[in-house]
């Protein structure tokens, strides 16, 4: 009687083991197969929106040819990845479209920035913020976005901040800021 | 019973949402359009079929003390399967359908048909018996999805904004925004659990 439910425990134990080694095993298998569809639809359908805003021209799918740079390791460790949007025409790249981040009145303010080869700002799209809505969140606007155009990045950023919406304004400096410096330190890898 | 018959009980005479009155948590909550519907019904097919193939291979071989535990690994497997092709491949029905994919898992319907079906009958009839029951509740939340959709916004077989789909209201048409919201949801579902309930007396009638 003992030896039998001995076996009985040991036949669970074993049936269960191999399912979930079995359920394991596949779902590793699709998981390594969706696991680059799933990233180009996730930047596709949050990021393609900005990067269609500040490049204009190109013949290519800059979300499929982006690169990723690591621009250093966060407290963990772990190399910090931004992704490099390309905009190619015949195969040559005249600019390029990133994301940088800011700090706002309320978190992080994203900004696509879209940096030519000779280093003239196109434009620049807000990705994502939580400002205040009304007041901080003008900075989406055209008429604020609008006064990065053209600008070079080789001088002193010179904006109308938003009045009542200072540390809106300055957060989405600093986005653009950081995403210049970016493409300052990685001139070569990224042209 | 034959096949057929495992095939057909699904789409009238056991049809889940209306006959069974099961699985309601998903019937109600995505039915906004009818492609939320359809997306919803087909992935439930999808882990139904599977599962119920999965269980009937196996019911010899799995001890009857830990058949629920086997059952659900086997089922939250195909889930999570789901729930990565459909990122990869329909990535704004994922974004719409959200949490209620990877609630397929504690869908009763699924583990109701793998412990009184699949674990006592062979691979083909739990086939035939997934398909049609898989089948039924996707029309069902097809049909129910439809009628919001058409209520509520007017137009059929709408997706995104870039696949709009027909827009078939006349154009003084008032949008029933109530149909797209909770309650509305349980009112149609109401209004077409009643009109089956009345075709099957009027057909008892008719056949008495």
């Amino acid at each position: 009687m003992g030896g039998d439910s001995m076996r009985d425990i040991v036949r669970m134990i074993a049936i269960l083991t191999l399912i979930c080694a079995a359920s394991g095993l596949t779902l590793s298998l699709i998981y390594r197969i969706t696991k680059e569809p799933i990233e180009y639809q996730t930047i596709k359908f949050v990021k393609e929106p900005a990067v269609k805003k500040v490049l204009t021209g190109y013949d290519n799918d800059p979300i499929l040819d982006r690169k990723k740079i690591v621009t250093g390791t966060d407290e963990r460790g772990n190399p910090i990845e931004i992704n490099i949007f390309p905009a190619k025409r015949q195969g040559e790249t005249f600019a390029v479209a990133l994301e940088g981040k800011g700090k706002g009145y309320h978190g992080l303010i994203g900004v696509m920035v879209g940096i030519s080869k000779e280093g003239k700002l196109l434009d620049i799209g807000i990705t994502s913020h939580s400002e205040t809505p009304g007041v901080g969140s003008r900075v989406t606007e055209a008429s604020f976005t609008d006064q990065f155009r053209d600008l070079s990045m080789k001088e002193q950023l010179q904006i109308d901040g938003l009045s009542g919406a200072t540390y809106s304004s300055k957060g989405v400096m600093s986005a653009v800021a950081q995403a210049i410096g970016y493409v300052d330190r990685f001139k070569e890898e990224i042209f | 019973m034959s096949i057929k018959d495992e095939f057909t009980k699904g789409l009238w005479r056991t049809i889940p949402p209306f006959r069974l009155v099961l699985g309601l948590c998903p019937t109600l909550a995505v039915t906004t359009t009818g492609i939320n519907g359809a997306g919803m019904g087909l992935a439930t097919t999808f882990v139904l079929v599977c599962s119920n193939l999965f269980v009937s291979l196996l019911r010899k071989l799995i001890p009857t003390q830990v058949r629920i535990a086997s059952f659900i690994v086997i089922i939250a497997s195909f889930v999570v399967i789901v729930e990565l092709v459909m990122k990869a491949y329909f990535y704004q029905l994922s974004q719409f359908l959200g949490i209620f994919i990877p609630l397929i898992v504690v869908n009763c319907i699924i583990l109701g048909r793998a412990e009184a079906f699949a674990s006592r009958n062979n691979p083909v009839m739990s086939l035939a018996d997934g398909l049609g029951i898989g089948l039924g509740f996707t029309i069902s939340l097809f049909v129910l999805g439809s009628i919001r959709e058409l209520l509520g916004n007017g137009t059929l077989l709408y997706y995104d904004t870039s696949h709009p789909g027909f827009y078939v209201m006349w154009s003084s048409f008032e949008p029933f925004t109530f149909m797209l919201k909770p309650p509305g949801a349980f009112v149609a579902l109401g209004i077409l659990l009643g009109l089956m309930n009345l075709i099957t007396q009027l057909q008892a009638r008719k056949g008495g």
